[in-house]
């Protein structure tokens, strides 16, 4: 079974890998290059703002539902802490520009939206596409219990 | 000082109250704050649509953000419900719908995705065609397309692993794949209305990685949520150690057992 899988998803994984590397390199062609820390400049401050961004949500999706039998504490106190420290790096990252965050955070909600929109679109038709087949009924689920009698003929 | 076209009482502090929303909602249901989930949800959505009316798109990256979100609702709805009633009025057995239905399904889900096609290639409106907006609307579209791509050819090949010949299926996932693939290469050969193919570059290389990076902060931060809750468990106490039964109660289990084991035979 377990080979069976790694064949699955292999091809897959590397087919998507495959894609993306493709779509960058034609934009790399296209646009004549770009220089690699920018990229990796850009990609740090993303990391950074939805750390932050994402560890306040849980914080205040925390505080909506603690109880007395939770160890609320330290989940609260641990989010505050991961929250207070990726906003502060994030604030000192965008140059002290609390502008410049938010337009960061409304960049971040578009993309998300957009990667929703794109994941639901198509496993939404893919799910339409494949619930197409009319399939023989399991003979399995015709029969009928027969409330634990069972008669056992043995051929002599 | 605050005032309702300021984003941070329109667009951030809704944000908030949604969090804490899903909070109420997740506590037990004879937890009082169970009933404040509701009405904190609606006051959130009515923050949102007071800053979205009082302010325009140019004022406001947020409103900018809610302009991109009002532009693409109703297009992402046609497909959405186009799907559900395709998938829900086909043989599946959880399909309540006529099967007459299941053409139009179809037919709303693939107009919805052509309409969707031409929204991301046309002119946007003006709130989103300048500035900050532009770099939103651009970011969405980079977005959609590349996500669009990986994960149509994701399904499509998912379509041909899974076996039982679906042909069918697995080219027309293929075609959205190629599709998507050529509006990609359109866009950042040759630019879209309103932006030239440079715009669409800087997009793809400041905002899409912009947004990796957020994606793996995203899932960096659920990962330290779960250890959180991990170290918090861990650290929880044993609970006490429970003392064996004694002679007298004993005595009762047993009483109790005999008087049930002789009521069931009675009845037997």
């Amino acid at each position: 079974m377990t080979e069976t899988k790694d064949a699955w998803w292999g091809p897959v994984a590397l087919l998507m890998v495959l894609l993306a590397i493709g779509m960058d390199l034609l934009v790399w062609q296209l646009s004549g290059g770009v220089e690699f820390s920018n990229i990796v400049e850009q990609m740090v401050l993303g990391f950074i703002l939805a750390f932050g961004g994402t560890s306040l949500a849980l914080l205040m999706v925390s505080i909506g539902s603690a109880h007395q039998h939770s160890h609320w504490k330290e989940q609260i106190v641990g989010l505050f802490l991961l929250a207070g420290l990726g906003l502060s790096l994030a604030h000192s990252q965008f140059n002290g520009s609390f502008a410049e965050m938010r337009e960061g955070g409304v960049i971040l909600l578009s993309g998300l939206t957009a990667m929703l929109a794109a994941i639901g679109l198509t496993t939404g038709l893919l799910l339409a596409l494949v619930t197409g087949r009319e399939y023989a009924t399991d003979p399995l689920l015709e029969m009928e219990s027969t409330g634990g009698d069972v008669v056992i003929e043995l051929n002599e | 000082m605050f005032g309702m076209s300021d984003p941070l009482v329109g667009f951030w502090l809704p944000l908030v109250f949604f969090c804490l929303a899903i909070g109420f909602w997740l506590t037990d249901r004879k937890d009082p704050r169970k009933n404040l989930a509701k009405p904190v949800l609606v006051l959130s959505i009515a923050l949102v649509v007071i800053f979205g009316t009082s302010t325009r798109g140019e004022d406001t990256s947020e409103t900018a953000l809610l302009a991109v979100f009002l532009h693409m609702l109703i297009p992402v709805a046609f497909m959405a419900i186009g799907t559900l009633i395709a998938t829900f009025s086909g043989p599946s057995p959880v399909g309540p719908l006529p099967r007459g239905l299941r053409p139009m399904g179809f037919a709303m889900a693939f107009s919805g995705l052509l309409w969707i096609a031409w929204m991301l290639i046309s002119e946007p409106p003006s709130a989103i065609a300048n500035g900050i907006g532009q770099t939103i609307w651009g970011a969405w579209v980079d977005t959609f397309l590349s996500v669009l791509i990986l994960i149509a050819a994701l399904a499509g090949a998912f379509c041909v692993m899974m076996g039982d010949e679906r042909h069918k299926e697995a080219l027309t996932l293929g075609a959205l794949t190629i599709a998507g693939g050529a509006m990609f290469y359109e866009i950042m050969q040759n630019g879209s209305e309103g932006l030239s193919a440079s715009g669409w570059h800087s997009i793809h290389w400041e905002q899409l990685m912009f947004l990796i990076g957020g994606l793996l902060g995203m899932v960096a931060a659920g990962i330290s949520f779960i250890a959180l809750v991990y170290m918090a468990e861990k650290r929880a106490p044993d609970p006490d150690v429970v003392p064996p039964l004694s002679e007298e109660e004993k005595s009762v289990v047993e009483a109790v057992l005999r008087s049930n084991l002789s009521l069931l035979e009675g009845e037997e």
